[in-house]
């Protein structure tokens, strides 16, 4: 693969990135690296979306294996394929199912980051409804009729599905707002779409409608959602939630088995092709998948939907069914991941010689064993650092500093709100 | 029926400068109220709540005008700069009773400047606390276990619900020294300031006390110097205490009429009937029994029944519906066990009836809190005491009426305003299981170093190593334990066990009525009786006027297996159970000695009073603390409260004695002769190191708290060590009891034995 130029934003963006142990938004293609089975699978995923096919899919690997990377690589094919994608973090107040708001804060975090292939940050509702209005707009020229007439038209579909006839007057309300000016109409509408309203009274006041986006009705506006996009003229809809081990802490059963009922319901519709022009994408830990008690696996009927192909073991991968294993990083995988790495970071001035890479993968090897290529988080973090203070102090040599580069295993997502300033160590590394 | 307190003479000054710096609607509202001035309390508290930080402790006699002292100032902060959203107030009480009430006074005055007050606690409607939840301003209200159920339910809205959060009002803080639902209250403090990430000043009331230092270091432990503390020094409020004596003489010992505690049921029912009132009568069979009595004689009256039976073992349905009962009707009596006063939920009574001696000052003073709560009412204590006729074989114990004297001395103290101190180096594993799993639930899981450190190093916990803390952890994973669970990562959950607590509405309370013991010989029950003191096998414990030996303890289920025991004639009564602590052994010797004779006693009283002093100088307990029954068994007066008693007694009987604790007493008997006693004492003190394991068999009753059940035997028996065994004190009291006994004209077969 030869190494495109990169831009300085994008190389700035990156390190930064990896030097908080995140993923960068830009420039994934700079430091991709192995996975090709597993990324040609979901580019076949995303073309029957737009084919009018759904699809989802579970990508299951351990903490800082690359899950997050992996979501935010098909995120990006996706959008240079031409679909909306919606992404978010699952967090304790942001679920599937609840009661309490959590699932409307959920549709609201993936409406907020709604990204197209204009606006790939996020935030491109609004552009999503424009596109939609202007593009009625536009095919009512052509055939004569009044943009009104084809708006209507073309929200008729919306409204054979659960919950349309509230969002195609929404819609309509946009279009409304649109023609006379109202730019208060134009942002409520927009705002209903993002689920920001949060009592119906206040939708009512607003725009007329007796219905909001509320915990019970999130998966049925998503699939609305997808329509109204594939009307809007994008491929499809693609919903990428990550951190799903966040539905496996859960400490109430019942709140548990509510998510993955809703997942199982997600499941059931794409398997069995009720849904259109919609795919997910779920991130999660093994733990999450397997635990027979609180993962997935303690609903019988997704224990037994997502059971994995008995045939594929040692090595023997089957991508072809709803969960994706993410096959560890070979060592060969690590280097060209460093390789590429000291590509982005490098300004010729320093540049560090393929031997240190190796001496530093062996470095890392001899200090937490062969975890370091399962999870690459912490040592491609580990790498940067080095790598930037050999920049910044060029009269370092590598060698000298190899041997005080710490890693550490990998923890996952920690809950550092409060300051621990004298880490007990057996505390730290406590086993049940 | 008397006990005066002199009346406070308020401020006098009419319109001070104090009253000027209230904000215009607290005025108002005080005008019109009415208010002649401001009681001295407020006058002295409310320039120091408005101005600044620090914490403050106001200490000042129930209706004494606390509760406004520390609002008027916080409502008028709250006015002059609205907070930005969530709580401004925070009142917690132990009481739903009191929370009701205090709505009732602070909507009064916040209605008018629209602050919102919330109540929040198990009798409040979902939808109060979805509206205070949904829009969460002014003033909340709530116990410490509705507060640790948003800690577990909510633990996320923590932050938006508390974060501009002024001030924490605790009241009646001297409710939260020495138990385990303090601790709670402590450890949720902590959390709720780590949670929000800065501190919130703290502002206790609390009934005037001796040490008030208890109360600072409460408030604010790592601090504590900084609190100020505001004291009404002259005690406004009233408290009647009346202590009747009954005598149970030798004819009707054995016969089933029982005679005196017929006269404490109609005198009960003359003076109690037609108002509010709780009576404590001990032990279950007791409360039934006078329940049954008051029963008899309201209907032989052909009056409406009054007085209902309240203990552990009813019903849930038939508690609930006796306490709304006792809430809405006027004239009503609960009858209670003495270990149930954190269960029932009843304020603004007007009479305490207390029948035998109560356990501690401390639930003394709280159950008196409970009455007197209005203006010019006074609080009312009626005590009972039923003492044994005194003949020519009667046992020393019972000739020197320990109970009457133990009631006599606790009256004194709680007058003095003394109270039981916290113990300094109690674990407390219990509520600490009771907190791990609640952070957890609260943070959707959580790693073992931040546990420590929230609850160990910032928390109340700080007895605690983190050799312990991992040993705790581990033992909370096994798996027939489960209440815990990890992640590969780290991450502690909860368990299968632990899931099925946190989600059961029981979780919130951590403390349990304890259960009654069940007495059985021979697969025949005898009977049930509460005890706190620590029992192993071969200890011997008097029973319905009999003798018993304790075969085996059940710890789990409840039940001391017992064999008859025909060596010596027991006491008619046994000793009460509760944990006596050693200042109340001190102050009834004071009584034993002294001369005076307190007013509130009665006729009966009076003259059991002078009795018991007379035959505690005839046995010569004065002098020495050892008194001789023969060549088999002697009585020593060791002087010291329940937990270095029961410490001593393990250690007598793992040197092959048999003892019986009684208040302050003990009685030790060998199958042989005593007269190995004194060398016994003197290898005692030179007992340097003594390991739990020495004095303490497998057997014995070590469950107490709430969440025992769930501890390792190590761990049990670790917090049993820290919180109701005292061994450092062993070679001391030993060798004091040594001496005082070679000092005083001890029997002379004794002395020359050894």
């Amino acid at each position: 693969m030869q190494t495109p130029q990169i831009k300085p934003r994008e190389r700035d963006t990156i390190i930064q990135a990896l030097k908080a142990g995140v993923v960068p938004k830009l420039g994934l293609r700079h430091i991709q690296v192995g996975r090709a089975q597993e990324i040609e699978q979901l580019v076949q995923d995303i073309d029957r979306i737009g084919d009018g096919g759904s699809s989802i899919r579970f990508v299951i690997g351990e903490y800082g294996s690359g899950k997050t990377f992996f979501l935010n690589l098909v995120r990006i094919i996706a959008i240079e394929k031409g679909m909306v994608v919606l992404s978010a973090d699952l967090a304790p107040d942001r679920r599937i199912h609840a009661t309490a708001g959590q699932a409307r804060t959920l549709y609201a975090e993936l409406t907020r980051n709604a990204s197209t292939r204009s606006k790939p940050n996020g935030g491109a509702m609004a552009s999503i409804v424009e596109r939609f209005v202007t593009q009625a707009i536009r095919s009512a020229e052509g055939n004569g009729n009044s943009p009104q007439y084809v708006i209507r038209e073309k929200l008729e579909h919306l409204e054979e599905l659960a919950g349309g006839y509230d969002f195609a007057t929404v819609v309509g309300r946009y279009w409304e707002g649109y023609d006379t000016g109202d730019d208060n109409l134009k942002s409520a509408s927009i705002r209903w779409l993002r689920g920001e309203f949060s009592t119906r009274t206040d939708a009512r006041k607003a725009l007329g409608v007796r219905t909001i986006v509320d915990d019970a009705s999130v998966y049925d506006k998503l699939k609305l959602l997808a329509l109204f996009i594939r009307e809007s003229g994008y491929k499809g809809l693609v919903i990428s939630l990550d951190e799903l081990v966040n539905l496996y802490k859960l400490s109430s059963v019942k709140a548990r088995n509510s998510n993955y009922e809703q997942i199982l319901r997600i499941l059931n519709d794409v398997l069995q092709g009720h849904a259109n022009n919609i795919g997910f994408i779920l991130g999660g830990t093994p733990e999450f998948l397997m635990d027979t008690r609180r993962g997935l696996y303690s609903y019988e009927a997704l224990q037994t939907r997502l059971a994995e192909n008995t045939f594929a073991i040692d090595g023997i991968v089957d991508n072809s069914g709803p969960v994706i294993r993410l096959a560890n990083l070979t060592p060969e995988d690590l280097f060209v991941l460093l390789t590429k790495i000291r590509g982005v970071m490098s300004n010729n001035k320093t540049k560090i010689p393929d031997e240190a890479l190796t001496e530093f993968m062996k470095h890392c090897s001899k200090r937490i064993g062969e975890a370091y290529f399962r999870t690459p988080r912490n040592t491609v973090k580990a790498f940067v650092d080095l790598l930037s203070i050999l920049d910044q102090n060029p009269s370092l040599e590598w060698h000298s500093l190899l041997g005080t580069v710490n890693i550490d295993k990998d923890g996952g997502e920690d809950l550092s709100d409060i300051s621990d300033d004298e880490t007990n160590d057996e505390l730290t590394s406590f086993k049940l | 029926m008397t006990k005066p307190m002199t009346n406070s003479p308020h401020s006098n000054s009419s319109q001070s400068v104090v009253f000027d710096s209230l904000a215009d609607p607290v005025k108002r509202w005080i005008w019109r109220k009415n208010w002649k001035r401001l009681h001295d309390i407020q006058e002295k508290a409310i320039p120091i709540v408005l101005d600044g930080e620090s914490d403050i402790i106001i200490a000042a006699p129930t209706a004494g005008g606390k509760t406004e002292a520390a609002f008027l100032p916080l409502i008028s902060e709250v006015l002059d700069s609205p907070g930005k959203g969530g709580f401004d107030l925070v009142y917690v009480s132990p009481l739903r009773a009191l929370i009701n009430d205090q709505f009732d006074r602070l909507d009064d005055l916040c209605k008018n400047v629209e602050i919102p007050v919330h109540p929040w606690h198990g009798d409040i409607s979902r939808s109060v606390k979805e509206r205070a939840n949904k829009t969460p301003r002014g003033i909340l209200l709530i116990t410490p276990e509705s507060l640790e159920a948003i800690f577990v339910l909510r633990g996320l809205d923590i932050p938006r619900l508390f974060e501009s959060a002024r001030a924490i009002v605790v009241d009646e803080l001297h409710a939260f020294f020495n138990n385990e639902r303090g601790i709670q209250l402590r450890s949720l403090l902590t959390r709720l300031e780590l949670a929000i990430g800065h501190r919130v000043r703290r502002i206790g009331l609390s009934a005037t006390l001796g040490e008030m230092e208890l109360a600072k270091q409460y408030l604010r432990p790592d601090d504590n110097e900084s609190v100020v503390l505001l004291k009404e020094e002259s005690d406004g409020a009233e408290l009647k205490v009346q202590l009747r004596g009954y005598l149970d003489t030798i004819c009707n010992m054995d016969d089933q009429k029982q005679t005196s505690k017929k006269e404490v049921a109609s005198h009960v029912y003359s003076v109690l009937r037609g108002k509010r009132n709780l009576v404590f009568a001990g032990s279950r069979q007791n409360v039934e029994w006078y329940a049954d009595a008051l029963r008899g004689i309201s209907s032989r009256s052909r009056v409406p029944l009054e007085f209902y039976p309240h203990h552990a073992n009813l019903s849930r349905e038939h508690r609930n519906d006796l306490e709304k009962t006792l809430k809405t009707q006027t004239a009503a009596t609960a009858i209670c066990t003495s270990t149930l006063e954190l269960g029932i939920d009843i304020g603004d009574i007007s009479c305490v009836a207390q029948i035998g001696p109560p356990y501690t000052v401390s639930s003394l003073r709280q159950r008196l809190g409970r009455s007197g709560r209005r203006e010019g009412q006074a609080a009312v204590l009626r005590m009972y005491n039923i003492e044994a006729e005194v003949s020519n074989d009667s046992h020393p114990i019972d000739r020197i009426h320990l109970d009457l004297i133990r009631s006599i001395a606790m009256i004194q103290l709680l007058i003095e305003g003394w109270c039981e101190p916290p113990s300094k180096q109690s674990l407390h594993l219990s509520t600490l299981t009771h907190q791990i799993l609640s952070i957890i639930a609260e943070r959707g899981g959580t790693n073992a170093s931040l546990l420590y450190s929230t609850l160990c190093k910032s928390g109340p916990f700080r007895n605690i190593s983190s050799q312990l803390f991992i040993e705790l952890l581990r033992h909370m994973g096994k798996p027939d334990i489960s209440l815990i669970e990890q992640l590969s990562d780290g991450t502690l959950l909860l368990g299968s066990k632990g899931e099925r607590l946190v989600n059961h509405y029981s979780f919130y309370a951590v403390f349990n009525t304890p259960d009654e013991y069940r007495i059985v010989n021979n697969g025949k029950s005898l009977g049930s009786i509460p005890i706190t003191h620590i029992l192993v096998p071969d200890m011997t414990i008097v029973f319905s006027g009999r003798r018993w030996r304790i075969i085996e303890v059940h710890d789990k289920e409840k039940v001391i297996q017992v064999v008859s025991d025909r060596t010596g004639k027991p006491p008619r009564f046994s000793g009460n159970a509760g944990v006596i602590h050693d200042d109340v052994i001190r102050k009834m010797k004071e009584v034993y000695i002294g001369s005076e004779i307190p007013t509130y006693l009665d006729n009966e009283a009076k003259l059991l009073l002078t009795e018991a002093r007379d035959e505690y100088e005839r046995l010569g307990l004065g002098r020495s603390p050892l008194f001789s029954m023969g060549k088999r068994r002697c009585i020593i007066a060791t002087g010291v409260g329940t937990v270095k008693n029961s410490t001593l007694a393990l250690a007598l009987k793992s040197n092959g004695y048999k003892v019986e604790s009684y208040d302050g007493f003990l009685e030790v008997c060998h199958e042989e002769s005593i007269e190995n006693l004194l060398p016994t004492f003197n290898r005692l003190t030179t007992y340097t190191s003594i390991s739990t394991s020495d004095v303490l068999s497998e057997k014995s009753n070590l469950i107490t708290e709430k969440y025992h059940c769930y501890l390792s035997d190590k761990l049990l028996v670790k917090d049993v060590e820290s919180s109701r065994l005292e061994l450092e004190a062993l070679p001391s009291l030993a060798e004091t009891i040594l001496k005082q006994i070679q000092k005083g004209n001890s029997p002379v077969e004794l002395v020359h034995s050894s």
